[in-house]
């Protein structure tokens, strides 16, 4: 901590603790019945704090904290300007006890008093930068934005990461659109083949019914025929006619093997 | 020997049907037994004019044993082997015979079947004799309450038509399909079947047509709520607006991709040049009535 470092913080506690210092508010008293000199000194201080909050703002590492302090800072510098109008009013009225001379001075140090408060840094750096389309409604009077129609602010800035982003959400969303078209012509494409198939099914139905007697009789004529052909066979093959069977074969061998026999000798 | 014993078998067959003095009624059974063997004797030998006349004779000697069910089947080969011939007339004399033995055997599918068959030998040849087997073919389905077999018909019948360049024809028989498939409750393939009408009407360059057409099938509710029917009524005012970009677009679109191919084709080549004229027509007859008034 350096000497200089050391100093500044004791002229900023000094000038916080000042409303506690009697000897200054003595002074100020003596302006008490000065409506003029009042309202200058609540602008001065208004200035100072203004100022002083500017110079943290421009020190600030966090962004989010320097553009809210950028946006107070601007929003008392709006409220000073306003008043400077009534200011302007009550210097020229005369106050007892004031010299004429020092009835100019207070002239000119309110039309001094604008350029200082426009003087005040609010983060509205001149370097060329992209305004981001909100340069248009500055035009409009009525509706007051914080920022006082100075929208090549810091704030509004399209870093690169911001258009970077922007640009990738549209081309997402583009993308996105893309692809579902192609599914709703695949669902239209389903579509029309399902009730195509539906109405393939309904033309298939009846001629099913029609299958399905005609095997139905089909099955039961066969059955009927197994059955009698079971009996056939059966009745062909009964044991008695098995056995009558062969015993005329072997009549018929034996004769056969005597015929031979006696053809022989 | 191939084509000598079916020559033969046909001498043979014939000695017996024909009637003499020492025969006195022909003996069908054997002459046709003796006529099929020849008839598929020649088939083998590629002999397709014997080959038709052996079938011809011994679908006779079925229909004199009062078989109509196996005339009708030789009836079919011999179209068959007549279209190989190339005498269209035959063909579809054949072809006509067979499907009234069908129908003899009261079985009207297989008549339709074969009148169908017909109409598919002589789609190039005689287009107009086709179109009519297949009307006819359409008509026995439909007495018979099978339209949907009738489908396929329709579809074949309109290509020809449109191939014809008969576009009134066409919407006219797809306006049937539409009624058909009314009746047996087929929303998707009627609400095809309308709009299909509509797009021929509309390649006719016939937009009052096209527009009565509309304007009839609406009052069916399924095509009106159907996306055919949007898709139609879109296609009419981008016609009455002359917009050819839209019409192209439609053109394009899924709805009409799902129709029949011949239809797709035209519907590809719909803006036919006189849309801009359709407009002017229109404008037109808006601006009398305005004459009158101001003469009044």
């Amino acid at each position: 901590m350096s000497v200089i470092d050391i100093l500044t913080r004791v002229d900023a506690i000094c000038k916080k603790y000042d409303k506690y210092d009697v000897e200054k508010q003595k002074d100020l008293n003596v302006a008490g019945d000065d409506a003029f000199a009042r309202l200058y000194a609540a602008i001065e201080a208004d200035l100072e704090s203004a100022l002083q909050k500017a110079e943290s703002a421009s020190k600030e590492k966090n962004k989010a904290s320097a553009v809210a302090l950028n946006a107070e800072v601007r929003r008392t510098k709006a409220r000073l300007l306003e008043e400077v109008p009534k200011l302007q009013r009550l210097a020229v009225k005369k106050v007892k006890g004031l010299s004429g001379e020092e009835l100019a001075a207070r002239n000119d140090l309110v039309l001094a008093l604008p350029d200082r408060i426009q003087a005040i840094p609010d983060g509205s750096a001149p370097a060329a930068k992209q305004s981001g389309g909100w340069a248009a409604s500055a035009s409009r009077t009525e509706i007051k934005f914080d920022s006082d129609g100075r929208f090549d602010d810091e704030y509004f800035q399209q870093t690169e990461e911001s258009s970077g982003f922007r640009q990738e959400f549209e081309m997402r969303k583009i993308k996105q659109d893309q692809g579902l078209d192609v599914i709703s012509e695949g669902l239209d494409t389903l579509k029309n083949m399902a009730s195509d198939m539906n109405e393939e099914l309904d033309r298939q139905v009846p001629l099913m019914d029609e299958i399905d007697t005609k095997v139905d009789k089909a099955a039961a004529d066969l059955k009927n025929t197994n059955v009698r052909l079971k009996d056939t066979v059966n009745q062909l093959r009964s044991s008695r006619n098995f056995c009558i069977d062969i015993i005329l074969l072997c009549i018929i061998l034996g004769i056969a093997a005597y015929l031979y026999n006696v053809l022989k000798k | 020997m191939a084509s000598s014993d079916p020559n033969k078998l046909m001498a043979k067959a014939d000695k017996l049907t024909k009637l003499s003095l020492t025969r006195w009624s022909a003996d069908w059974k054997s002459a046709t037994q003796l006529y099929e063997q020849a008839a598929i004797g020649y088939r083998v030998a590629k002999n397709h004019e014997k080959a038709k006349i052996a079938f011809e004779k011994a679908s006779k000697g079925q229909e004199m044993l009062s078989s109509p069910w196996d005339a009708a089947k030789h009836m079919e080969s011999a179209a068959a082997l007549a279209k190989e011939v190339g005498n269209w007339t035959e063909v579809a004399d054949f072809y006509k015979r067979a499907s009234e033995l069908y129908m003899v055997c009261s079985r009207p599918q297989p008549a339709s079947d074969a009148l169908a068959k017909g109409a598919r030998a002589l789609e190039d040849a005689v287009p107009d004799e086709a179109i009519q087997l297949y009307t006819e073919a359409c008509s026995i389905l439909e007495e018979d309450d099978k339209e949907q077999m009738a489908f396929d018909l329709y579809r074949a019948a309109t290509c020809v038509y449109i191939k014809l360049e008969k576009y009134t024809d066409a919407a006219t028989f797809l306006l049937r399909w539409g009624l058909a498939a009314d009746k047996c409750s087929a929303t998707n393939s009627q609400c095809k079947a309308y709009l299909s009408a509509i797009i021929v009407y509309l390649y006719a360059h016939d937009f009052k047509q096209a527009e009565k057409c509309y304007n009839d099938c609406s009052q069916i509710d399924v095509f009106l709520r159907n996306d055919h029917g949007r898709c139609a009524s879109k296609l009419l005012s981008a016609y009455s607006e002359g917009d050819i970009e839209e019409i192209k677009r439609l053109g394009q679109s899924s709805t009409i991709s799902n129709l029949d191919h011949v239809i797709i084709r035209l519907a590809r080549k719909l803006p036919t040049g006189e849309v801009c004229a359709l407009k002017t027509e229109a404008a037109e007859e808006q601006e009398e009535p305005l004459d009158e008034n101001d003469l009044t």
